[in-house]
């Protein structure tokens, strides 16, 4: 049975690829997109109006920011503005004329930064960096004001500018890493369109070979499983192969257990083992099927709810994405690598895919039609499907030297 | 084996009809073009119809019990980031929540909190959020750190008049600058102007790419006019179909489907129409390129599914490239997407002029010519063995 799959691999350079090198290198490649983690030294700018003492403190203030960069110090809004368009600097803060008179008049002047909000990720860290300055510059002014007013020790000139300090504890992610949080939702979902990509592939070389009848013919169910079983035991192990490249190679916080997101993985091998071979059966044309495939997977990403949290996304889209096999995947690895949950509370919600059952039974009606139409007179050559004789490139009239 | 007897080149308008022909009765082709673009512009926005998370749910430990702690609580609550569904009175309460996911953070008020705040200390108000989701995150520690701001506000103004300075005085002094941000180019900070712009461009090159290489792919191995036309001609002719069916499924997008969506392209049209046809034209050779190294045409749209990833998080509107590896940045240059992508937003959502874009509109002619040669050379390595020169 493995001999026969690998024959299959042997013949098919392309499939074999799939298999094999493609996959990594775009899950390398997304990786290393976030290899930095967190972004540092954003280009930033600053329209100076004062000219004064106290506006180069703030300058200076801005630029120890681990995330921002001074980029460039502009004579006038506009041409801040044209930067800010031209993507040379993501957000610039326009220091008013009257800022060291204000701070010395105590009439707090107004310092107005204007972010990038078109790149949500990139505007909010920025907005937090110049915002965390600010407040630093503020509290490091007032500071030395009470100080000098001579009354108050340095903690009570402290305490009185900052009555309420804050501490903000990130849970889960302690130094906000974003390839943690991205790589690790994106990875998966690339894993369900290999899956469903290569399910696709692997049926259409067994039927453009051996033909339909001859194939399935008898007992299709077994004929089925014995032609996909080596790929999905392949799936799970690329499933297996990216969770000890995180976990370990790469060395990301795992509170978990390795057997749960295994077992949690074994079923979203099979449930999109099921839609791809639904996919397939649809039309009987891997062209068809691969654009289905396509309409049903590339948005997966989005549907996972890492970026954009489910409890926000309306009914029609939780909806959608009660379909999507790895988004049942996703949270069972989010359990397990953060919180470390037991093995039943994280799989039990894993229970509606039994709904799997659907489209698997959907899928061996067709096989069933398929088989009889074929049978019925008016056979085309080689068990080539009806619906794809249209522009099928396979065993039509070419001409071949 | 002997070719058809010597078959002249069509004429433009012949090959032209030959070209449509084939476009149109090539189901696959249709289905991915007219389908998919209109398809994914229902479906892809799914999730982010609520445009910003709001009203997350969270717990309170109050240590404290006094009257300002529980103003404090009604703050945080009163803010539409938040919602206070759970009032703890430990910690471990409050971690256990969590972990039900019953909250998705929790803000402790500590013991003294009141005593100390009246004595003049500088207390510390502890917030913790799921950090493993960083919109929600980032949502959370700003409803969080918005009422605790106001918080302290008032405690200085309060601080100040005891003190003796006059109210206007007092609740002016209350910060040394004042802090004024704004977002700008997507003023609501909301998800769909975010990625609505954006990924409907990818759409755009990918199933472009996808039908190109399906219409080409369908027709290798067999003999048809694209044999007997010259390379440059098949290709300049299926371009120019394609092409012209993808402006008008540009205009349903950047026409209706971002009206639909609440995106207002600020951009002119003929900006927009201007630098649509390079991106446009790269993408139809970089499918025809696909259709010809593929061994069988559902390849292509196996290519396409796969790159769709790496293309769209190399671009730079989700991870700046300041914090990208420069080698990823130059390979993204190869393809229309990154200043495809790059132009558009800056066209229609951050109001550039034309000479701001004009670089990126420089290298999508680039890439034109790039994929444009390599296209036609792999045409005419395909066809030539089956087209014996006589």
């Amino acid at each position: 049975m493995f001999s026969q799959a690998w024959s299959l691999l042997k013949q098919d350079h392309w499939l074999l690829s799939f298999a094999t090198w493609v996959p990594m290198l775009v899950a390398l490649t997304l990786w290393w997109i976030f290899a930095q983690g967190t972004p540092r030294q954003l280009p930033v700018g600053v329209v100076d109006l004062s000219h004064s003492h106290s506006a180069r403190t703030f300058m200076q203030t801005l630029q120890a920011s681990p995330t921002l960069q001074l980029h460039r110090v502009y004579a006038d809004a506009t041409e801040a503005k044209t930067a800010l368009v031209n993507g040379d600097i993501y957000a610039y803060s326009v220091i008013p004329s009257d800022f060291e008179r204000g701070l010395l008049l105590g009439l707090p002047p107004r310092v107005s930064t204007f972010y990038n909000s078109q790149y949500i990720l990139t505007g909010r860290l920025i907005s937090s960096a110049v915002m965390a300055a600010q407040a630093t510059f503020n509290a490091e002014v007032e500071t030395l004001k009470t100080l000098m007013r001579g009354d108050q020790t340095a903690a009570g000139a402290v305490s009185l500018s900052v009555p309420i300090q804050t501490q903000v504890t990130a849970l889960f992610n302690r130094n906000n890493n974003y390839a943690q949080f991205l790589v690790s939702a994106m990875v998966p979902a690339l894993w369900q369109i290999l899956m469903v990509v290569i399910t696709i592939m692997v049926l259409s070389t067994y039927v453009r070979q051996q033909g339909l009848q001859a194939w399935l013919k008898g007992h299709p169910v077994r004929a089925l499983l014995s032609a996909l079983w080596p790929f999905m035991l392949l799936f799970w192990l690329q499933g297996l192969a990216f969770l000890l490249w995180f976990y370990v190679g790469l060395g990301w916080p795992f509170h978990g257990d390795f057997t749960t997101l295994m077992v949690a993985q074994a079923l979203t091998v099979v449930a999109s083992t099921i839609m791809g071979v639904l996919f397939y059966f649809l039309t009987l044309d891997a062209a068809h099927s691969m654009s289905f495939a396509g309409a049903f997977t590339a948005p997966s990403f989005a549907f996972l709810g890492v970026t954009f949290p489910v409890s926000d996304m309306v009914g029609l889209a939780q909806f959608w994405r009660d379909l999507v096999p790895v988004t049942h995947y996703i949270g069972v690895q989010i359990d397990q690598a953060n919180y470390g949950l037991s093995a039943w509370a994280s799989l039990s919600p894993m229970w509606v895919m039994v709904g799997y059952a659907v489209p698997a039974l959907v899928a061996f009606w067709l096989i069933k039609r398929h088989l009889k139409r074929q049978r019925q007179p008016n056979p085309t050559t080689g068990g080539e499907p009806d619906l794809s004789a249209v522009a099928s490139p396979a065993s039509a009239t070419g001409v071949k030297l | 084996m002997k070719p058809t007897p010597a078959a002249p080149p069509l004429s433009f308008w012949a090959l032209l009809k030959a070209e449509v022909h084939a476009v149109f009765t090539n189901q696959v082709a249709v289905l991915t073009m007219f389908g998919g673009v209109i398809f994914y512009s229902f479906l892809y926005p799914l999730p982010y119809e609520k445009q910003t998370p709001l009203a997350l749910p969270i717990a309170v430990v109050n240590l404290d019990g006094s009257a300002v702690s529980r103003e404090l609580e009604r703050m945080v609550d009163a803010t539409p980031q938040v919602r206070v569904v759970k009032r703890e009175y430990t910690l471990a309460d409050a971690q256990a929540d969590f972990l039900a996911q019953r909250i998705r953070g929790y803000l402790v008020i500590p013991e003294h909190f009141y005593r100390d705040l009246r004595l003049g200390r500088s207390v510390t108000l502890a917030y913790a959020g799921d950090a493993t989701y960083f919109l929600v995150y980032g949502t959370l520690v700003e409803g969080l750190v918005a009422a605790g701001g106001t918080l302290a506000a008032q405690t200085k103004v309060e601080r100040l008049l005891m003190a003796g300075e006059p109210v206007a005085l007092a609740a002016e002094q209350f910060a040394v600058t004042d802090i004024n941000m704004k977002p700008t180019f997507n003023p609501t900070i909301g998800y769909m102007n975010y990625v609505v712009p954006a990924v409907f461009v990818l759409i755009l090159q990918q199933t472009l790419a996808m039908a190109a290489g399906l219409i080409t792919g369908s027709q290798k191995g067999q003999h048809g006019y694209w044999v007997q036309n010259g390379a440059a001609r098949v290709i300049w002719v299926r371009a120019l179909v394609l092409v012209t069916i993808y402006y008008l499924l540009s205009l349903y997008y950047f026409g209706f489907s971002f009206l639909f969506h609440d995106v207002y392209p600020i951009g002119t049209m003929g900006d927009t129409l201007t630098l649509l046809l390079p991106f446009l034209l790269t993408t139809t050779f970089i499918g025809i390129w696909l259709g010809l190294v593929a061994p069988r045409r559902e390849w292509v749209s196996a290519v396409v599914l796969m790159s769709s990833l790496p293309l769209v998080f190399s671009v730079g509107f989700i991870w700046p490239v300041e914090a990208m590896p420069s080698a990823i940045v130059w390979l993204s240059y190869v393809f229309p997407s990154t200043p495809g992508i790059q132009g558009f937003l800056s066209l229609n959502q951050m109001g550039a002029d034309w000479p701001q874009v004009w670089p990126k509109y420089a290298i999508l002619w680039g890439q034109v010519l790039f994929w444009g040669s390599l296209c036609h050379w792999q045409f005419r390595k395909q066809f030539s063995a089956s087209n014996p020169k006589n």
